[in-house]
């Protein structure tokens, strides 16, 4: 009897095992392959995260107030700050409206519609932030519903911070690009060196023990400096061109020393996140 | 008396209490505990599993359906936080399981509690960590595992059952 139970145990255990792998391999491939989630799990999490504001906005609120006491007490040299880069900031708004109606004015005239660098901003707010130590994910209140696309770029503050990975009706997940998932962080990027010229390339990870992000496989032979501005480049998708990254922080030898790896600062920090911006591409 | 007691409305209701917390404590404070490369990840729902098996032994005359309700707890979890199922659905009915061969050799009391807490976060950590690299979702070493992300996270947890313990064991008996 003893030993018939010992099997019957082992015999489920490893029935489980098999079926929870079955599982996940199912899951993550429909979640590669296919723009949205099967309609039931859709359907579920739009559910759940109607729940989980209940107790989402409370908590976030409550954050938000104790925040905003602290921050109440550095706003006076912040203030002092600020007030000299607004007056440089007039300048260059008022700079930057002129060029986009020349530029709107010139697409006319060549009857282009839309370009690489045209995208409608869907701002959302962070619901919530996945519990696990292997997936930066954060759930926003925005879906599908709201035009929110699967591998949308996604930025916050001032920079890029990851991609829609799944898309529900009025909530999507989105990945950071902190994740060191084998598709979380391929951002097409570009940089313009002081001199001039344009050095494309691929994001390829992100460095845990600095906070910064890597970029691999780089062959050109243009001197890049710290402190160039990384961009995306619009290539190959749906992110459109122009979106901040971050700055060159470091460039060295390849693991392999025949290309040049880079390491670049992000623009925001990916750790604080509540408002985020979706960059719903119009083409 | 399962079925006559609150515990039957209860139990779900902060079991999802629970789960909504861990997401919004680690949203709010995501700058403390995701300070990289460390990771403290919070299980409250687990604690209140744990819990409900500690409490259940207490008197003899409740049999809660812990097993149940953690295998859905961790259907929703997969679906709506990690987005692959087949992970926590197991991992959870498993730490009830677990709870309760240990509960039915160790006496369960504070001490003994946080010792087989202990044992459990260290299961749904393990396991979750086995399951991602399996996934490739991560690619991390078992020793960077152990230091970043075990070490943290147990810390965080136990330190949860400590102040909870006694406030949760209030509600289990307020509800039955």
């Amino acid at each position: 009897m003893q030993k018939f139970s010992l099997n019957r145990r082992l015999v489920i255990i490893i029935v489980c095992v098999i079926v929870s792998f079955a599982l996940m391999t199912v899951s993550v491939t429909l979640r590669n392959k296919k723009s949205t989630p099967p309609l039931v799990q859709q359907f579920g999490n739009d559910i759940v995260g109607l729940v989980d504001r209940v107790v989402a906005i409370p908590t976030n609120g409550l954050s938000g107030s104790v925040s905003a006491v602290s921050e109440l007490l550095n706003t006076y040299q912040e203030n002092q700050q600020l007030k000299k880069q607004v007056s440089e900031l007039a300048q260059t708004k008022v700079r930057d409206q002129t060029l986009a109606k020349e530029n709107k004015q010139l697409k006319k005239e060549m009857k282009l519609n839309a370009s690489l660098t045209d995208y409608t901003a869907v701002s959302a707010a962070v619901i919530t932030r996945t519990p696990s130590s292997w997936q930066s994910q954060v759930i926003i209140n925005k879906g599908a519903a709201a035009g929110v696309k699967k591998n949308m770029p996604v930025m916050s503050g001032s920079g890029l911070i990851g991609r829609v990975a799944e898309v529900n009706k009025t909530n999507s997940k989105v990945e950071l690009i902190t994740d060191n998932n084998d598709s979380a962080n391929r951002f097409a990027v570009q940089i313009t060196t002081k001199s001039g010229k344009t050095v494309n390339g691929v994001l390829s990870g992100y460095k845990a023990t600095t906070g910064q992000i890597t970029m691999d496989n780089i062959t050109t032979k243009a001197k890049l400096a710290k402190g160039d501005k990384v961009v995306t480049s619009g290539l190959g998708g749906v992110t459109p061109k122009g979106l901040y990254v971050g700055t060159v922080a470091k460039a060295t030898g390849s693991d392999y020393g025949l290309a040049t790896k880079l390491y670049i600062n992000p623009a925001t920090d990916l750790s604080a996140l509540n408002i985020v911006t979706v960059a719903v591409s119009k083409q | 008396m399962y079925r006559l007691s609150k515990l039957r409305f209860g139990l779900p209701v902060f079991l999802f209490l629970a789960l909504f917390l861990d997401g919004s404590i680690s949203q709010v404070f995501s700058v403390q505990m995701f300070r990289y490369p460390n990771a403290m990840v919070s299980h409250l729902v687990v604690l209140w599993l744990v819990c409900g098996v500690l409490f259940e032994a207490d008197d003899g005359t409740f049999d809660l359906p812990l097993g149940r309700w953690a295998a859905v707890a961790g259907a929703v979890f997969d679906l709506y936080y990690t987005g692959i199922f087949g992970v926590a659905v197991f991992i959870f009915p498993l730490v009830v399981y677990v709870t309760r061969r240990l509960a039915s050799w160790i006496r369960p009391n504070f001490l003994s509690g946080l010792l087989i807490y202990f044992i459990d976060i260290t299961v749904v950590e393990g396991l979750g960590y086995l399951a991602s690299r399996a996934m490739r979702l991560n690619s991390g070493a078992g020793s960077a595992f152990l230091v970043n992300t075990l070490g943290p996270t147990l810390a965080f947890n136990l330190a949860m059952f400590v102040i909870l313990y006694f406030p949760i064991r209030w509600v289990y008996n307020w509800l039955k």
